[in-house]
């Protein structure tokens, strides 16, 4: 049988947190892909010549059929807008100053698709299948971090 | 029972790193693919994934399973991730055998992985909620107070010698020495290097405990007529058990493993195992910590309570004595990411029963094993019982061409400096806040704290008094009958000196958690002891609590402020 509550002020709530945070490090084809990028601006996948399938960013196997990979196949700059979505409020539902657009790009020489920001200034609407290219920053201002990526802008094509 | 029988046939695992530079993925494919290259298959060959990782709080990736999937090879595949805490890495090989057994697959690749350096500032962070958060989590308790309990516990109720419980540590660190995978192993430890080594929570010092890791270790089972088509040597998986004891921890006697027993009884007769003593040759008990290897021995029914330490001391345990116990070198020499160190326990079964540990081979063509682990609330208890049904084959008929154990990578271990230093590393928190709510009786319980008076709930199935109370009993499984009032007295059932926080941090005035038995009620509750010398405490002494002032009582398990001494009591 279960009791009524006769007395809600009896009922208590204790607040607490779990005091955990982490600290993630890329791994081994991550620290190859975000190193290459930092140095050289470029974009690193992974091919998989048994399975047909280039992944990025790389990969150090292929969950296809676990074969080895290596971070060894540049991919882009350019390629092709497969989604986009356009987000106007944030993780608290809070109103955004501007509308972010994310996008998700199959690079050229790539199966596998990029998450990024799409750089989009102009007022044509953005449409799938769109080409797009990649914009790195200087050199000088590259961390080694998915941000060295500003995103993807539309190109002529 | 119907269900079909179930070989393992390959084996594989990463080294136990402190830091490594592999993702989990990684970890987890390495060691799939470690385990399907021993048994010359590829990934197309498995019908089915089953895999294993502790707390998401460790990698610090919310469904980890998902996230891990595609390291185990589970793309495209059936897959299950089951998790029962410390227990989860001897689980998830009993879900490998029942996914094989019941004929749903034919060929299962069973992983469990760990990636516990991702965890800032200590691992232990992922335990606190373990505690309860409204009767215990005020209390400021750490992972340590649970052992610690459990240990003096056991060391009083048979005054054991703490030599003899780390003879176990000595033992598994000189036994990991061999294994080419091991984190700590050391082939010069003595028992007074334990003795002298830092007293974390008294009676647990720093060499009682396992590392902190990162690890994955994988196997692959298949049904009788695959693997008579993949190995001529398969090794059964002739019995599996598993058991819960109740999650109420401070209500158990912590004495012996009831729940590891329990597992132990449903393994050892699925497994036709009548005289475990005699038809039991290699153990691999679950040793987070040394004494646990012993507690768990005797919940395996391998030596009588209270005896398993003088076979320690005695060298029955060594890997040339009576009843080799972790071969291996255990969690407390190979390492202890948490689930993969449970599975590792039965991949170094598999590798003995093999005839194929190497220098770490037990002698006398052992025909058959006991892996075990241990966890959830601190009470589950899995078993799985692996025989080879003939003994290894004398003359090998295919002997192993890498070394042993077979199929370990090396892996890519970090430093510190590296790991601080790392190209890309991303620190983030979680930063998710709560309000648990106490619920139904331990609101009235609280309220009655306030009013200085602890209140039960009787049960009149079991005739047991509930404190903390709970509007149903667990063991009848009918709602309790009424409230009574308890004496604000009890005894200590169990204690001890804690010199450090939860993230490991040394403290300035050690504390003394205890289990209290509160007299009138059935089983103990979680306190701290106030008023006394640390070392004039003793199990049994009779205590009281010290309430607040009225003024200053909120309704929360800190208006005890502590425990102390009845003075005239009993010593």
């Amino acid at each position: 049988m279960i009791e009524r509550i006769a007395r809600p002020d009896e009922v208590r709530r204790w607040p607490g947190s779990i005091p955990v945070s982490h600290r993630y490090t890329p791994g081994v084809a991550g620290q190859a892909f975000l190193e290459t990028l930092r140095d050289r601006g470029v974009i690193l996948g992974s091919r998989c010549d048994r399975c047909r399938y280039t992944y990025v960013p790389a990969r150090l196997f292929c969950e296809r059929c676990f074969a080895e990979l290596a971070a060894d196949v540049e991919v882009g700059p350019a390629g092709v807008l497969r989604s986009f979505a356009i987000g106007f409020v944030g993780v608290e539902g809070e109103p955004l100053e501007s509308p972010l657009t994310l996008g998700l790009v199959q690079l050229d020489g790539a199966d596998a698709c990029l998450l990024h920001l799409v750089l989009d200034h102009s007022d044509e609407p953005l449409e799938i299948g769109r080409r797009v290219e990649v914009v790195v920053k200087p050199a000088g201002e590259r961390t080694g971090s998915i941000l060295d990526i500003e995103g993807f802008r539309p190109v002529e094509g | 029972m119907s269900a079909r029988r179930v070989a393992a046939v390959g084996a594989g695992m990463t080294r136990f790193m402190r830091r490594a530079q592999e993702t989990g993925k990684e970890l987890a494919w390495e060691a799939s693919r470690a385990a399907l290259e021993s048994c010359e298959l590829t990934l197309d060959a498995v019908d089915a994934v089953c895999l294993t990782s502790a707390p998401d709080a460790f990698d610090g990736v919310h469904m980890k399973g998902e996230y891990l999937s595609d390291g185990a090879g589970a793309f495209g595949r059936p897959f299950i991730r089951t998790y029962v805490g410390g227990g989860s890495g001897v689980f998830t090989a009993i879900q490998g055998w029942y996914t094989v057994a019941s004929g749903m697959a034919d060929v299962v690749l069973v992983v469990a992985e760990e990636k516990m350096s991702s965890t800032q500032p200590h691992p232990q962070a992922a335990f606190l909620t373990i505690f309860d958060n409204v009767l215990e989590r005020p209390l400021g308790p750490n992972l340590l107070w649970i052992f610690a309990l459990e240990m003096n516990r056991y060391m009083s109720a048979y005054g054991l010698d703490k030599r003899d419980i780390a003879a176990v540590a000595v033992k598994n660190k000189r036994n990991a020495a061999d294994h080419p995978a091991a984190l700590l192993g050391r082939s010069d430890i003595t028992v007074e290097d334990v003795l002298a080594s830092e007293t974390l929570a008294w009676p647990v010092q720093r060499l009682d405990v396992s590392p902190v890791s990162d690890g994955a270790v994988a196997l692959v089972l298949a049904s009788e007529e695959a693997a008579e088509r993949i190995t001529d040597r398969p090794v059964w998986i002739q019995g599996v058990g598993w058991n819960l004891d109740t999650a109420y921890w401070t209500n158990r006697d912590l004495v012996f493993p009831e729940y590891v027993r329990n597992a132990a009884r449903a393994a050892y007769a699925m497994a036709g195992v009548t005289e475990p003593r005699k038809q039991i040759h290699i153990a691999e008990p679950y040793d987070p910590f040394d004494y646990k290897e012993l507690h768990h021995l005797e919940g395996l029914m391998l030596f009588d309570p209270g005896t398993a330490p003088e076979a320690a001391r005695d060298g029955v345990l060594n890997r040339d004595g009576d009843l080799p116990s972790c071969p291996s070198g255990g969690l407390l020499g190979v390492g202890n990411p948490i689930a993969a160190a449970g599975l590792m326990k039965v991949a170094e079964l598999f590798w003995q029963l093999r005839g194929e540990a190497g220098a770490r081979q037990v002698p006398g063509s052992p025909e058959r094993g006991v892996a075990q682990a241990w966890g959830d609330l601190m009470q589950v208890g899995t078993v799985v019982v692996l025989g080879n049904e003939g003994g290894p084959p004398t003359t090998a008929t295919r002997l192993p061409d890498s070394p042993t154990p077979p199929a370990s990578t090396p892996g890519h271990p970090l430093t510190e400096a590296e790991f601080r230093g790392a190209t890309g590393a991303v620190e983030d928190a979680v930063d998710a806040r709560y309000a648990w709510d106490a619920g139904v009786a331990i609101s009235r319980f609280l309220g009655g704290l306030r009013e200085g008076r602890i209140l039960g709930r009787e049960c009149r199935g079991c005739e047991r008094v509930l404190v903390p109370p709970r509007m149903f009993c667990e063991r009848c499984f009918r709602g309790t009958d009424a409230w009574v009032e308890v004496e604000p007295t009890g005894v200590v059932q169990t204690f001890s000196i804690c010199h450090v926080s939860w993230d490991m941090k040394p403290l300035e005035t050690p504390e003394i958690p205890a289990v209290i038995a509160i007299d009138g009620s059935s089983g103990g509750f979680l306190h701290v002891l106030g008023e006394v010398d640390p070392q004039e405490v003793r199990v049994g002494m009779a205590v009281e609590a010290v309430w607040k002032p009225v003024a200053e009582r909120t309704g929360s398990i800190l208006d005890i402020a502590y425990f102390r001494p009845v003075r005239g009591g009993a010593p």
